[in-house]
């Protein structure tokens, strides 16, 4: 526990490696369940101070790819790195500068949001004052002050994504690792949302997120990667992708989907 | 509706049962065959003639119903296959759901072992002739209704009073105390059993007769003695109290389907806690952190509440209850040994009671040790100081001072193997348990698996015992007069024990959940 006394920007500069210029490398992940193939063979890369959108329709493996990223999913093959340090070998190191949002787990649900935050923060070694203080500070930016005395578990969708990513945010990280951050957020919280994200990687971090609403990847993110079926059909600078037309007809036609819908039900409504 | 649901219960049930669960759901079938069939010989075979014969049923139905109403109650919620939660939306009026459920509540082992329990009255009726067996059929399906009836109309209650449904944890707790019941079981029926065959007790055999579980020997003694009117009159007031009680379970449905989600607990924290940081004697740490957590969740959460208070009370009735045994007043003096080893049992998947909220130990680096060994005091300081207590307390007010070195040496011991064991047990073998507002589609929360739970636990329980056998060999050296020095030491003999063993046991755990955290959050994501 020695290291969580340094000072929290000394120890940031320390762990990243020189020349580690990527914040996320993944090299050749895969994962099966069973008979089910969630991940096949997928790579990406993450230049620091990115801000990176991993598209791809439900099941194609978003979730499985980012979970084993960051520790909370062993892979059965592949390596990943955050700013140089690999996950599963060096987790230490690699999990003191990533704050992550997972999609659909469960937080300590009978905590308040500013019990939550503290708890998270001197878990990270973080002493009581400085907990208490970013706690503030974060429900406060995050418009959750009118909420904390609610616990965790009577939450709206909204609310949860927002307490969770200010439990990423706590510890101050390099990198932030989101799935679905705006799943089921209203407009206004989604907007705060995405001002913070923009603030922080205009401050030099680098954010790495999911989803499936194309609009506001290619509103956000300056690198996409699209996959599918486990595998990166595409990645690169948004342009690079999406060519000259837009995201969402980049994606369906790089997913090869079909707009379903036209046929059949005709008992409905007739 | 019925048939719908039936068929639904069936399939859950049928998906539910691959591999494990549906070898454990076997082996708890065939042992409640083996109980029903006892019973029915008991019923059956006697030399008593139609009257002893409805009254052992009258008794025997009396004991049955007794277990359902009361084994749910244990077990946390009873049968909830099918929640009525997924047939909210369904135009359907309450009392109808009401019948559904109850239909699809007729399915599974225990309805069909009661049914086999039940037809012995069958047995009974057919020297009467066949018109008492009518009556009888009728009388065993308005009797197996009424059981499973009357404990759903419980749960529902109870459950609308605690505002909690809690899941299948404490299912393994019924199992503990079917165990431990065994004892003054036997005795009770030593003592019943001649008093009920020889007619010797007018006033028992009346009260068991007037029971509702005893309604239908009721009719089935008058069918056989041809007073058709109040063999009728019985099988009809059977009817009456079925219809009742699906009354009584649609309205409580109602309540439940539109009262909300429940969150088992107090809904706000409260504003004069929000904002003040309190004062704590916990030390500014990762480590003081988790034991403030969870000493505020095992306050908050009514599912840890109430194991806690389970333990409690099971570990103060249990040796209370022997009270009135062969084995004397000093069995009170035990009661914090019984209190210390119910709480380890309880208590055995701590992080399955968090959902997947271990995620968040995962992601953080180091926390894994902080984690565990702040679940470990936690845990100690709720039930050290009750444990402690009870140790120094009872021996002295039951009479029995002389247990006080065994007590004393044997507490600290078990403590300290508690708290090993449960953080150990609780990262080796985790389960996920129903957790949130208990939404989940069509989990199948009830359905297999007990039994496994019963053998963890008693595996659990059995190391616990363990770390106490040097300090009882060191004990028994002292009371024989062998080693007389061995009394007094054994106390601080059993303070080591428990240290060592929860120092060693917690290494064990984080330095795997360490390894296998991935493991651990893959299991418990699944939702039940």
């Amino acid at each position: 526990m020695d290291v969580r006394e340094i000072d929290h920007s000394e120890r940031l500069t320390e762990h990243v490696r020189p020349g580690a210029d990527t914040a996320l490398t993944i090299d050749g992940f895969s994962k099966r369940f069973g008979e089910t193939v969630a991940v096949d063979a997928l790579s990406l890369t993450v230049p620091s101070g990115s801000f990176f959108g991993l598209v791809g329709p439900n099941g194609a493996g978003k979730t499985t790819a980012l979970s084993m990223a960051v520790g909370l999913l062993r892979p059965d093959a592949g390596v990943a790195r955050i700013f140089g340090h690999d996950v599963w070998a060096d987790p230490v190191r690699a999990k003191e500068v990533v704050g992550v949002l997972p999609d659909g787990l469960s937080m300590p649900e009978r905590l308040t949001g500013r019990e939550l935050l503290t708890y998270t923060a001197r878990l990270r070694g973080l002493d009581r004052g400085t907990a208490g203080e970013r706690a503030d500070e974060l429900l406060r930016v995050l418009e959750l002050t009118d909420a904390d005395g609610t616990m965790v578990i009577d939450f709206s969708a909204g609310m949860r994504k927002k307490i969770g990513l200010a439990t990423a945010l706590i510890h101050a990280p390099k990198l932030l690792v989101l799935d679905e951050p705006f799943e089921a957020v209203d407009p206004v919280s989604a907007s705060t949302i995405r001002t913070i994200l923009q603030r922080f990687v205009a401050a030099g971090g680098s954010v790495v997120l999911s989803s499936h609403v194309m609009a506001l990847v290619e509103a956000l993110c300056d690198r996409v990667a699209v996959i599918t079926h486990g595998q990166v059909v595409a990645a690169g600078t948004l342009s690079e992708v999406r060519g000259a037309g837009s995201l969402e007809d980049a994606f369906v036609h790089l997913v090869g989907g079909r707009v379903g819908g036209g046929e059949g039900l005709s008992w409905l409504a007739s | 509706m019925v048939g719908v649901l039936i068929d639904m219960k069936v399939r859950v049930l049928r998906n539910s049962l691959r591999g494990k669960a549906g070898v454990s759901f076997a082996i708890g079938g065939v042992v409640g065959l083996i109980a029903a069939i006892v019973g029915v010989v008991l019923i059956a075979v006697h030399d008593g003639g139609l009257t002893v014969g409805t009254d052992i049923a009258s008794a025997i139905f009396a004991v049955w119903m007794l277990g359902w109403l009361f084994g749910p109650i244990f077990t946390g919620g009873g049968d909830e296959t099918l929640r009525p939660e997924n047939f909210a939306l369904l135009p359907v009026r309450p009392h109808q759901l009401a019948v559904g459920l109850l239909g699809a509540s007729l399915v599974g082992v225990s309805p069909t072992v009661t049914l086999l329990l039940f037809s012995g009255l069958l047995l009974v009726a057919i020297p009467a002739g066949l018109l008492t067996v009518v009556v009888a059929m009728v009388a065993v399906a308005a009797q197996l209704a009424l059981v499973v009836l009357l404990s759903r109309v419980v749960i529902a209650g109870v459950g609308a009073v605690l505002g909690s449904r809690r899941g299948k944890d404490l299912g393994v707790l019924l199992g503990a105390l079917v165990g431990l019941a065994y004892l003054p079981a036997r005795a009770v029926l030593e003592q019943l059993g001649p008093i009920i065959v020889g007619q010797s007790s007018p006033a028992l055999t009346a009260t068991l007769r007037a029971l509702p579980s005893g309604w239908g020997p009721n009719a089935v003694a008058a069918a056989a003695a041809h007073d058709w009117l109040p063999a009728v009159g019985w099988l009809l007031a059977l009817g009456v109290l079925d219809a009742l009680l699906v009354v009584a379970w649609s309205r409580l449905l109602v309540r439940r389907l539109t009262s909300g989600g429940s969150t088992a607990g107090p809904r706000r924290s409260g504003r004069r806690d929000a904002r003040a940081p309190r004062r704590s004697l916990l030390p500014d740490s990762p480590l003081g952190a988790v034991i403030g957590k969870e000493l505020t969740l095992w306050r908050r959460d009514a599912q840890r509440r109430t194991m806690m208070l389970v333990s409690i009370i099971i570990g103060l009735l249990l040796p209370a209850f022997s009270l009135t045994q062969s084995v004397g007043p000093s069995g009170m003096a035990f009661a914090a040994l019984w209190i210390v080893v119910f709480a380890t049992m309880q208590v055995s998947n701590l992080y399955g009671m968090d959902g997947s909220a271990v995620w968040q130990t995962l992601t953080t680096p180091g926390a894994a040790r902080a984690d565990v060994r702040g679940r470990q005091w936690a845990w100690a300081l709720i039930v050290g100081p009750m444990a402690v207590l009870a140790a120094l307390v009872l021996p002295g007010v039951t009479g029995a001072t002389s247990s006080y070195p065994w007590v004393l040496a044997l507490v600290p011991a078990l403590l300290g193997a508690g708290a090993g064991t449960v953080l150990l047990a609780s990262v080796e073998s985790p389960y996920a348990m129903p957790s949130g507002k208990g939404r989940n589609p069509l989990g199948a929360s009830n359905s297999g698996g007990g039994l496994a739970h019963i053998m963890r636990r008693m595996l659990l329980v059995l190391v616990q015992l363990a770390v106490a056998v040097p300090v009882l060999i060191l004990l028994v050296l002292g009371s024989t007069g062998v080693l007389p020095a061995a009394t007094w030491i054994a106390t601080p003999f059993g303070v080591a024990c428990g240290i060592g063993a929860a120092w060693w046991w917690g290494r064990r755990a984080y330095r795997r959940l360490e390894l296998r955290g991935p493991e651990v959050l893959a299991v418990l994501r699944v939702s039940v």
